[in-house]
């Protein structure tokens, strides 16, 4: 059986495919992912679980029960859920956002470079530069919906299970319901840009590697060598360059009024760190071997 | 044995060239290995190439260098009249590329892996995508299987969904690398028929195998490589004939034979399949007269096939000996 042939199918004479077309299939590519799927199942379940965990602590700690731990979480916790979500973003900005940001960026170029379906896409041709602002759309947009995932599931769950209608700071006063989902937008929007800075620089390994494991295990190692120096008093003249040093600072958010120093300081940071990682792979995949 | 003085050059003013692809002095390393050098290779529009070579001989470098894929240390690259890799934007949407093997995602099905390559396609308007991935699909014969994950796919039928994301839209110049690696022998013919198909329909068509068997049955011309180097390059059938030509003749009276020509001043010997005669001062019929006359009984006479095959020999040959632990790199410079 043959398809009738009704119309010639070269209907274009251009060097280039639309942008938006390579734009939406990229995102619908990386979305099909299984690993993507799970990895945002997980980011939805978790902000549920942490929700219920904390509200059978406040129910133990009500009838007197639990040690100290479970006192001082519970007092913290309860009637103020949406706590939850700033909890949970600070949490998740430390290993496991960045985890996924590096996974995506991994697969990006070294995942596409090892199966040959990079070729594919420079021969077609993408040209390496679009090729890369493709792939860097694609992983900052999924690591924005990884963040967004992890803040309106754990509003939702913090409100339903824990309770409250505003949020207690740091400081001891409570902030109006507007003004708490206020702050806890600005945390997500805080936190995204972190985990973009990070994709960043794992997009660059990518880009010189065609092992996605490489990227992820030099990322996550990145990650926790910069904790490690974050916390040796000694080395403070290195803390300013240490990404991760500026991340303990984002949890002013709940913190009134709310100090900003160390809040433009983080993102001036990640910036940096944005440009570096993306000049290094422009470098890298403008001669990277297809 | 290289005839590349029949090739015109490309017109720098982009004029339509009467080459598909012309290198010169292509050179490739990587690291201390040299992977490619001094290649000056010519493909003629219309024609199917044939690239032969032993494993590691530059045939895939050489590809990938004239696609855009690699950087050359040295030389140039023209594609379709464009340079290369400049030039890509204008010369890859003609182009049809297999290389390396197909490059796809396993938990996509082979009709979702050719959408998305579709996407990526400049020449293809996007409502044209879903009927130009299903005709590729068909022409294939992959239909049946196209919504099955390509994770289940069998080896051919990887190589299939390959060769039809290189067909995707229709093609000035088509680059097949090794395209019936995998393949069983009604695959292989159907590779065979898709290259007889493109070639009436004026498409060129460069193809890289290390069977010989395969060139002839499909090319036009043919290029050998070796070690990194092409050895010979032109039509196929000028190919066959050269080197020195003789005629083998089977014969029960190998001696008698012998005697009968160097009678007749024919220079004659014995070979292992019969007696072979060299045609240098003399021709087919007059050899053949002579033995008839002399009462030999003849069963056959053919002529000697040399240029090809002796050069391919040779080439295997010497890459038994750099798999025996030479680097081939070392031989070639040594040997030069």
């Amino acid at each position: 059986m043959t398809i009738a042939v009704d119309a010639p199918i070269v209907t274009e004479q251009r060097t280039k495919a639309p942008v938006g077309r390579l734009l939406r299939a990229e995102l619908r590519f990386m979305i099909r992912r299984p690993r993507t799927l799970v990895a945002l199942a997980v980011l939805a379940v978790a902000p549920i679980i942490a929700a219920i965990a904390m509200s059978v602590a406040t129910s133990t700690a009500a009838n007197g029960n639990g040690g100290p731990a479970v006192q001082s979480i519970a007092s913290l916790v309860a009637g103020n859920g949406l706590i939850l979500p700033v909890f949970l973003l600070l949490l998740s900005l430390a290993m496991l956002l960045p985890m996924l940001g590096a996974m995506w960026s991994a697969d990006a170029l070294a995942g596409e470079s090892q199966t040959g379906a990079l070729r594919g896409l420079l021969l077609a041709p993408v040209g390496r530069v679009r090729l890369l602002a493709v792939k860097a759309f694609g992983v900052a947009v999924l690591s924005l919906i990884a963040v967004l995932i992890v803040t309106v599931v754990s509003v939702l769950a913090g409100l339903a299970i824990l309770g409250g209608d505003g949020m207690l700071t740091m400081s001891g006063n409570v902030l109006l319901f507007g003004e708490s989902l206020g702050r806890i937008a600005l945390l997500a929007a805080l936190v995204t840009v972190q985990v973009w800075a990070v994709a960043a620089v794992a997009l660059a390994i990518s880009a010189a590697t065609e092992h996605p494991l490489v990227v992820l295990a030099s990322t996550l190692g990145g990650i926790i060598v910069f904790t490690i120096l974050g916390n040796i008093p000694a080395l403070d003249w290195l803390h300013p360059v240490l990404l991760t040093d500026a991340w303990e600072s984002l949890g002013d958010v709940i913190r009134d009024p709310m100090p900003t120093d160390g809040i433009v300081n983080a993102v001036l940071r990640a910036v940096c760190y944005l440009v570096i990682g993306y000049s290094i792979a422009l470098a890298r995949i403008s001669t990277k071997d297809g | 044995m290289t005839t590349e003085e029949e090739a015109p050059a490309v017109s720098a003013a982009g004029a339509p060239a009467r080459l598909a692809a012309r290198t010169r002095n292509l050179r490739k390393v990587y690291g201390k290995t040299v992977a490619v050098d001094h290649v000056d290779l010519d493909v003629p529009v219309g024609a199917v190439l044939g690239m032969l070579g032993p494993n590691g001989s530059g045939k895939t470098t050489t590809i990938r260098m004239l696609l855009g894929l690699v950087l050359p240390t040295a030389g140039t690259v023209e594609l379709l009249g464009h340079k290369m890799p400049e030039g890509a934007g204008w010369a890859l949407p003609e182009v049809g590329a297999l290389v390396e093997g197909p490059g796809f995602h396993p938990f996509l099905s082979g009709r979702e892996n050719l959408l998305r390559v579709a996407a990526a396609e400049p020449r293809l308007a996007s409502k044209d995508i879903p009927r130009a991935v299903g005709q590729a699909l068909e022409r294939v014969g992959l239909s049946a299987a196209a919504h099955r994950r390509y994770r289940g796919y069998s080896l051919g039928m990887k190589q299939r969904l390959g060769l039809a994301s290189a067909l995707l839209i229709p093609r000035r110049f088509v680059v097949l690398d090794e395209p019936t690696n995998g393949l069983d022998p009604a695959g292989t013919r159907e590779v065979r028929a898709v290259i007889a198909d493109l070639h009436a329909a004026g498409t060129t068509v460069l193809v890289s195998s290390h069977l010989l068997a395969e060139v002839e049955a499909t090319c036009t011309h043919v290029a050998v490589l070796h070690q990194g180097a092409v050895v010979a390059q032109g039509e196929l059938a000028e190919l066959l004939e050269a080197g020195d030509s003789g005629l083998l003749v089977s014969t029960p009276d190998v001696s008698v034979a012998v005697d009968a020509l160097r009678d007749n001043r024919i220079p004659a010997r014995e070979a292992p399949s019969g007696v072979h005669v060299d045609l240098a001062a003399t021709t087919a019929p007059d050899v053949v007269a002579t033995l008839v006359r002399a009462g030999v009984a003849v069963h056959e006479v053919r002529r000697q096939r040399t240029g090809l095959e002796e050069l391919f020999a040779r080439l295997t040959e010497s890459a038994a000996q750099s798999a025996a632990g030479l680097s081939e790199v070392d031989t070639f410079e040594e040997a030069r």
